[in-house]
């Protein structure tokens, strides 16, 4: 994991977005948002609801396509690049309702998440289970590092389709941090978690973002926003308005009007 | 044993093998990957279509009352083989078609479709495959062998077995490998898996693209047992057949299916045969069909997960931590 993130100085944008628009059957979700993300830092997304947050983490993700605009990731051009592509270069997202793989266990979910498997080829057919015997037991030793430091170990076994909300939830990034993120894309990962467990989510990202990961963290509790980024971007009624720090932005005009206008 | 009772036995047990082969072929792309694939017997029936105009030679032949495409003499297991080739073929092109960009339900209803798009092609077009009357006749592989009539029976019996056989040891290297998981996550949650970095269309495509050709492989087999093969073999209803195995045996269960292949079409289909007609004559036939669909859904009613669940993957080494030091934030939801 953490090889991948040093491919370049921190400071410089990982990400650039420019003037993306989309449009849903005459709605304009998104109208035009251009920001940039620094790597090694946390970034937030924040605006009230249906400015088009989600519109946005969906177009960068690629599972909603552009009507215009532009996506530049780690120096490559995305903006027509499949899903699955997109993840396999490093920018991985997590969603807002859980996604777990229902029917798999949790160690399952996690190990199933670890990019370029040999055991995923097609050749894995001919050479049977030697072609990936060795890597699957790196990842296993993976999986359970990240399992204890989420306080998950105890549920590895679990199908997880069977976890509470809450797990699910840090299921959700752990699962995400497999993956080997160079960027993390976060929608609402403490939606609907109780606020014991909403603190330890905070305490893990705050870590990992100490780590050196890049995270694009949509969510509405401006005082979490506060302490784990430096860097917000307000966006209302798909545009962005407004970026800067917290407290900077708490004394704008346009950003007070948009949220008690929205 | 009586002969009459060994002919009885050694056909119950081709056709289980034949069902087998069409559990694990379905479960592998429904069970497995999640592909609603209602044209299952399609693909079947292709196999058996293939192997058939394989084997019988020039429609010339036997006085030309066969009308047929490709008629030629190949040497055994190549009808067979082809069979297989053809089918997977067949799904290579349905699959580009269906699977890349539409939904389950969708994908449901267009495989539905297309299964009864190609029964009134093969009826209505008469030169393909010999129109409503079907093939017939069809000579027997290594029929040359100095074999008495039962012997060739269990001959036949061994030759379905060794291909379940092969067909198992495929079919367990992708379920029990990392691939086998991909295809499962796949199933869970498409629109995860593919953020996670899978190429979702090109994994339903290869499964759905196996699992035709293992269906067009069970058709071959099926067809050079009992020497005939015609539409009426293959309804769109007799993929629900398939689908009640499955889902009575264990859907995702490669050992689950079999057995659901054992009690649904062959005991099921047996013991109705006991059963003294009464009303209208058909009507035991045809309540057959309704009991089958019953079957299916009072299991996903009460036994969604089936007689043999699917396994849960336990791995080596056990969780790091002991659950009694544990402190989890996350339990107090």
């Amino acid at each position: 994991m953490e090889q991948a993130r040093e491919s370049a100085a921190p400071g410089e944008a990982i990400l650039s977005v420019a003037g993306l628009r989309r449009e849903f059957g005459g709605v304009w979700a998104c109208t035009d948002a251009t920001f940039d993300l620094r790597r090694g830092a946390i970034t937030s997304l924040i605006g009230p609801n249906g400015a088009g947050k989600s519109t946005v983490v969906g177009i960068v993700g690629g599972a909603i396509a552009p009507s215009a605009g532009r996506i530049v990731f780690d120096g490559t051009d995305i903006t027509a690049m499949p899903p699955h592509r997109r993840a396999r270069a490093g920018l991985v997202r997590t969603y807002q309702l859980s996604s777990e793989f229902g029917r798999l266990t949790v160690l399952e979910n996690l190990l199933v998440a670890a990019p370029g498997q040999r055991g995923e080829r097609i050749r894995t057919l001919l050479y049977g289970k030697r072609y990936w015997r060795k890597q699957e037991v790196e990842l296993l030793d993976q999986a359970r590092i990240l399992l204890d430091r989420f306080a998950m170990g105890h549920k590895e076994d679990e199908y997880a389709g069977n976890l509470s909300g809450g797990q699910k939830r840090l299921l959700e990034i752990m699962r995400a941090l497999m993956c080997q993120p160079k960027l993390l894309l976060l929608d609402e990962p403490m939606a609907g978690v109780n606020p014991t467990l909403a603190q330890a989510i905070e305490g893990y990202l705050a870590d990992l973002a100490a780590e050196g990961l890049t995270m694009l963290l949509v969510e509405h509790e401006l005082g979490l926003v506060e302490r784990l980024s430096e860097s917000v971007i307000v966006m209302a009624q798909g545009e962005v308005i407004a970026t800067g720090s917290m407290p900077d932005l708490r004394r704008r005009p346009e950003v007070l009007n948009a949220y008690l206008a929205g | 044993m009586s002969t009459a009772f060994s002919f009885y036995l050694t056909t119950l047990l081709v056709y289980l093998g034949v069902d087998i082969l069409a559990v694990w072929s379905l479960n592998l792309q429904y069970g497995v990957t999640g592909i609603y694939n209602f044209a299952w017997i399609m693909f079947q029936a292709v196999g058996a279509y293939t192997a058939g105009v394989l084997t019988l030679g020039p429609d010339t032949g036997n006085g030309g009352f066969q009308q047929y495409i490709l008629g030629v003499r190949l040497p055994e297991p190549l009808p067979v083989l082809l069979a297989g080739v053809v089918a997977g073929a067949l799904a290579l092109v349905v699959g580009i078609v269906a699977l890349r960009r539409l939904r389950t339900d969708y994908q449901a209803m267009v495989m539905l479709v297309i299964s009864v798009i190609a029964l009134l092609v093969v009826e209505n077009v008469t030169g393909l495959f010999n129109g409503p009357a079907g093939l017939a006749l069809i000579p027997q592989p290594y029929g040359s062998l100095p074999l008495s009539t039962l012997g060739y029976q269990w001959f036949y019996v061994a030759l379905t077995a060794a291909t379940c056989l092969i067909v198992y040891l495929f079919v367990h290297r992708v379920t029990s490998s990392p691939l086998g998981r991909a295809l499962r996550a796949t199933r869970d949650n498409e629109d995860a898996a593919q953020a996670l970095g899978k190429d979702v269309v090109r994994l339903r495509l290869f499964i759905f693209v196996m699992g035709g050709a293992i269906a067009g492989i069970s058709g071959g087999v099926l067809i050079l047992f009992i020497g005939a093969w015609s539409p009426g073999s293959w309804a769109y209803v007799e993929t629900l057949v398939v689908l009640t195995a499955i889902i009575v045996g264990g859907t995702g269960n490669n050992f689950g299916v079999m057995l659901g292949a054992l009690l649904v079409p062959v005991a099921f289909n047996e013991a109705t045969r006991f059963i003294p007609q009464f009303g209208r004559p058909g009507l035991v036939d045809a309540l057959q069909w309704i009991v089958i669909g019953a079957l299916a859904l009072v299991f996903l009613w009460f036994w969604p997960r089936g007689i043999v669940p699917e396994r849960r993957r336990r791995f080596p080494g056990g969780p790091l931590v002991a659950p009694a030091e544990m402190t989890d934030p996350s339990e107090v939801t």
